[in-house]
Formats: structure tokens, C-alpha cells, sequence
């Protein structure tokens, strides 16, 4: 049992004052050991975007512990919290600055955290995800989708940290791309073993690339589960198992275990 | 047997650009009759621009040729904008992909039904009213006389695209083109917009197109499927024929989709041949 990396204990974050306050998460644990992969699963408004913004400090906790490394994390985040926790985000084309060269979004880790020998690490950061030096200079308008997020890969792991929070990483992407998009992650784990946080609301691809997944619904955990337990069927939860049939395609007869009408959508 | 809702013959849409003109449709023919017909294809692949010309909204300098394209007989090519116009909104119609984009957000929902009632039918506020109510009803909106003083950004997604097909189908149309109607839903909610599509479609025995990225939805969902590649179909399948696919692009975009059951890595990538796009 090596020791976790990354521990969630009682997570809630609560947004808005007063009679307006909203439970984006209530009481969310998990813990993340070293080179693993853990899957947030849920519909939009479930809360497992804002799991990583409160990993990130992007969203303000207001109750649980966040431990890395076996030491509690500062708020706000401290630059060490950085290089061992990155993060890309869903939207390739709203991620990275549209006036920045590649050269320049890749230098600015590097810049802040005073790493030496930044050109050899640029030039090194664009071979990992598959980019030849001949897009260092290109703006991002220039790129397609696929490239833009494998740019957006390589920014989070120019630092090398221990940890990739993802955040919908192939939603915006075609098909096609998106089979390339998951090959680079999973290479790119085993090359540096990494653990990834993955956030998606596609049963499958959260399958592919995780062996563990915790299914959220309106800030609350349901489930947590196994990809294995997802491919054979074996999920617990009612509600995981609405899920995963309505992400089988669509079916005539109306289902029976019609997820249960919670507000309405 | 009937004359096609739809005939479409060597359908073309091309754009005059700078660098040179771009062929996003490069001549493509298909019929439809009152059935659900699925458009599957990647960005680019010209699947909304075949539904934007068809309803006569490719945007400018968009030029639209074609040998033939007609609704229910109407030679569309030689109709004059007041006739395509009259026809556009009451008898075909089009659900666009985002509802938080493509309502108008300083109106309520119930004036913007009221107004797409009103533009084609001779009938007082009252009635339109009352027709708008009914059409909330139809797509299971649970108190629609709340939901008809909503304004679009009080809607959830799934809520926000059930108004729009609410606001499509009030005239009753006889060919709906969904354009992406549930890629910014969630899947749960998705299979509720599709079942109210499918309900809709059958029990008014309309004739429906649906444009899509998602192939295994629209092959669950529709009739037949056309899959596009590089502004031309590649291949027709039947429904739930997903298997026979024959053409290496059908076949690779459906290899390359992460799948629950059976596990392969790394996903096999669609190596793209040249010559499809010929």
C-alpha cells in the first residue's frame, strides 16, 4: 500500500450568501495514490468541475481538509502546490491566450517558477506531445482543436508535476481526435507516472482511462465504483446505472428505471 | 407510394474566399420521406451547411447550387425568398445546437413562441396563446404557464432546447432539421429531447433530419443513416447496421470511440486516406 498522494476528506464548497446559498459540494472524500487515475463522473451542475477548482484553489473551500503529500495545502495555493499539481482545461480554444506564440504559453511556467534552461524544455515539452519544434512560433488560431489541447498538455507537464487535473479534456473535440487526445494520456502517464484526476461526463472514455471513478450528483458522491464495475454492469446505485444506460444510445421503449425527475431539467 | 418530402440532387455549397473557393457540400443526393434521416459527420465534414441550404440560411457569400432540390414538389432552387420564406418556420424548420445561443435573451419564452406562432398564423394573441401552452405540454414542460414567463437564461440546457422544439413545431411543420439538438445536453437529459423528438415525429408523421457528430446515437435513433466526409457521403447505412459499415471512414470513426465493453489501448486513430475526400 504505497502512501496516497493526494487526500480529500469532507470536501464542501458553497457558493452565494444567506437564503441564496448553493451546495456545489457536500462532503466529498477521496484519496488519489501516486500514478493512479481517478474518474469524476455526473451531469452538468453535479459539482465535479468545481472537485478540481477547489483541488486548484480556484473555488473557495469552506469546509473539509485538502492533504498533499501527507501536508495540508495552503490557501492560497503556494507556488510549490503547483509544480506538483497542474491542470488543463475543457475548451482548447478559451484556454489559451489568442496573442501568445506557443513559445510564449509554454514559457510562462517556466518563467514563473525560475526554471533555467527554458528553450531545450520548450523545444523537449512540444516532442512529448507529439508536436515538432516548427509550432513554436505559431498562434494558437493556427492550430487545430487537437493540437491546441495537446499545447495545453504540454504546458501542465513542463513543470513535471505528480499530478494532471483534467477537466473534459476531449469534449470539444471530434471523435477521431479524441482517440488521439486519450492515446497521449495514457502515454504520457506511463512515461512519467503520472495521476490523473479526470473529470468527463462520458462514461466511456472516464472507462478508458481510469481504473477508479466516483460518481457525483448535485454535490454529493453516489458512488464510487471501478471501471471494471462499469463494464460488466456491477454498479450499485440506481442512478449510476440510469447513467450508463442512457449512455448506451437511445432506445425506443422509454426506460424504466427513468432517472428520477429531481428538478426540472 | 408518395412523392419524397425532400429530393435532393448534387447538392453543392460554396464559398468565394480570398484564398480561393472553399466547397463545403461537393454534391451529395439523398430523398426523404417521413422518416427520421441521420447526417453524421466531424467538424467540416459540410453536415450543417447541407441543412442551412436546404432550408435557404447559408450565410453570405455562400453560393448554393444544385441539380434539384424540392420540397414536397416545390422546386426550391427556382422559388422565388417570398416563397421560401413563407415556407421557412411553417412547414420546414430547423432546432439549432445551443438553445442559451439561439434564443433571444430580453424576451420571455412565452412571447417568443407567441411571435413564431403569429408570424404564420392569422390568429389573435389569445389563441396563440393557448396553442403555445398546448405545445409546452407536448414537449413535457411541467407548468408551462411559469415556463412561459421564464426568460431563456432562468432555463436549464435541457429545458432551453425543449423551448426551442416547442417554438419549431407550433406551425406545425412537415420537415424539422435538428442541427446537434443534444450535444450541449447532458446524456440523461438527451434521452428525454430525443424521445420527445421521436414522439413528435411519429404521431404527427413528420419528416425529420438529424445532424450529428455522435454516430452511435444517431444510428440508434434514426431510420437511416448518411455518414459525410470532406462535403460528400461516403456511405448510407440502415438503422442499427452499424456493424456492416463498409467505407474504412465509417469504420474508423466508429473503431476509435472508447468503448464500456471490451477494452483496447492504445484506441486505434483514423488514418485518413486521401482519396475519400475525392
Amino acid at each position: 500500500m504505497t502512501a496516497p498522494l493526494l487526500e480529500a476528506d469532507n470536501l464542501s464548497v458553497r457558493f452565494g450568501v444567506g437564503r441564496l446559498t448553493v451546495a456545489a459540494l457536500d462532503d466529498v472524500s477521496f484519496t488519489l495514490t501516486p500514478g493512479e487515475s481517478l474518474g469524476l463522473v455526473g451531469e452538468s451542475g453535479s459539482g465535479k468541475s468545481t472537485v478540481l477548482r477547489a483541488i486548484t484553489g480556484l473555488a473557495p473551500l469552506s469546509g473539509g481538509r485538502l492533504r498533499l503529500a501527507g501536508a495540508d495545502v495552503a490557501t492560497p495555493r503556494r507556488m510549490d502546490f503547483f509544480t506538483a499539481v497542474q491542470m488543463v482545461f475543457q475548451d482548447p480554444y478559451a484556454s489559451l491566450h489568442p496573442r501568445h506564440t506557443v513559445d510564449q504559453i509554454l514559457a510562462e511556467p517556466l518563467a514563473i517558477h525560475r526554471i533555467p534552461d527554458g528553450e531545450a524544455r520548450i523545444v523537449a515539452a512540444l516532442r512529448e506531445v507529439g508536436l515538432g519544434p516548427s509550432y513554436r512560433f505559431r498562434y494558437p488560431h493556427q492550430l487545430s482543436g487537437g493540437q491546441r489541447q495537446r499545447i495545453a498538455i504540454a504546458r501542465a507537464l513542463i513543470l513535471r508535476p505528480k499530478i494532471v487535473l483534467l477537466d473534459e479534456p476531449t469534449s470539444a473535440l471530434d471523435a477521431s481526435v479524441q482517440a488521439e487526445i486519450l492515446n497521449l494520456l495514457e502515454e504520457l502517464r506511463r512515461a512519467f507516472g503520472l495521476a490523473y484526476v479526470l473529470v468527463s461526463h462520458d462514461l466511456a472514455v472516464v472507462a478508458h482511462l481510469c481504473e477508479r471513478l466516483i460518481v457525483l450528483r448535485q454535490g454529493r458522491m453516489v458512488e464510487e465504483t471501478t471501471a471494471a464495475a462499469l463494464r460488466d454492469g456491477s454498479v450499485k446505485a440506481d442512478y449510476t446505472r440510469a447513467m450508463l444506460a442512457a449512455s448506451k444510445g437511445f432506445a425506443r421503449a422509454p426506460a424504466a428505471a427513468s432517472i428520477a425527475p429531481a428538478r426540472n431539467i | 407510394m408518395t412523392a419524397p418530402l425532400l429530393e435532393v440532387e448534387d447538392l453543392r455549397v460554396r464559398f468565394p474566399l480570398a484564398e480561393g473557393t472553399v466547397e463545403a457540400v461537393r454534391g451529395i443526393s439523398f430523398t426523404l420521406g417521413r422518416e427520421r434521416l441521420g447526417i453524421v459527420g466531424e467538424s467540416g465534414s459540410g453536415k450543417s451547411q447541407t441543412g442551412r441550404a436546404i432550408l435557404g440560411l447559408t450565410a453570405k457569400p455562400g453560393e448554393v447550387t444544385a441539380e434539384r432540390l424540392a420540397f414536397d414538389g416545390v422546386d426550391l432552387m427556382a422559388a422565388p425568398p417570398g416563397l421560401r420564406r413563407s415556407l421557412r418556420g411553417s412547414r420546414m424548420t430547423m432546432v439549432m445546437q445551443d438553445p442559451r445561443y439561439s434564443l433571444n435573451p430580453v424576451m420571455t419564452v412565452g412571447q417568443q413562441i407567441i411571435e413564431s406562432y403569429r408570424a404564420h398564423k392569422p390568429v389573435s394573441r389569445r389563441e396563440a396563446k393557448q396553442a403555445a401552452l398546448a405545445m409546452l405540454e407536448d414537449v413535457r414542460i411541467t407548468a408551462p404557464d411559469r415556463v412561459m414567463a421564464l426568460y431563456p437564461h432562468e432555463l436549464s440546457g435541457g429545458m432551453g432546447q425543449r423551448v426551442m422544439i416547442a417554438m419549431m413545431l407550433i406551425t406545425g411543420p412537415e420537415l424539422l432539421i435538428a442541427d446537434e439538438p443534444t450535444s450541449a445536453l447532458d446524456v440523461t437529459v438527451r434521452g428525454e429531447v430525443l424521445r420527445i423528438l421521436d414522439q413528435l415525429v411519429s404521431t404527427r408523421g413528420m419528416g425529420l433530419i438529424l445532424i450529428s457528430h455522435d454516430l452511435e446515437m444517431v444510428a440508434s435513433f434514426c431510420d437511416r443513416v448518411l455518414v459525410m466526409y470532406a462535403g460528400k457521403i461516403v456511405e448510407e447505412l440502415a438503422s442499427g447496421a452499424l456493424g456492416e459499415a463498409r467505407h474504412p471512414y465509417t469504420r474508423g470513426l466508429i473503431g476509435c470511440l472508447p468503448k464500456l465493453a471490451g477494452d483496447s489501448h492504445p484506441l486505434p486513430v483514423l488514418a485518413r486516406d486521401p482519396a475519400w475526400a475525392r
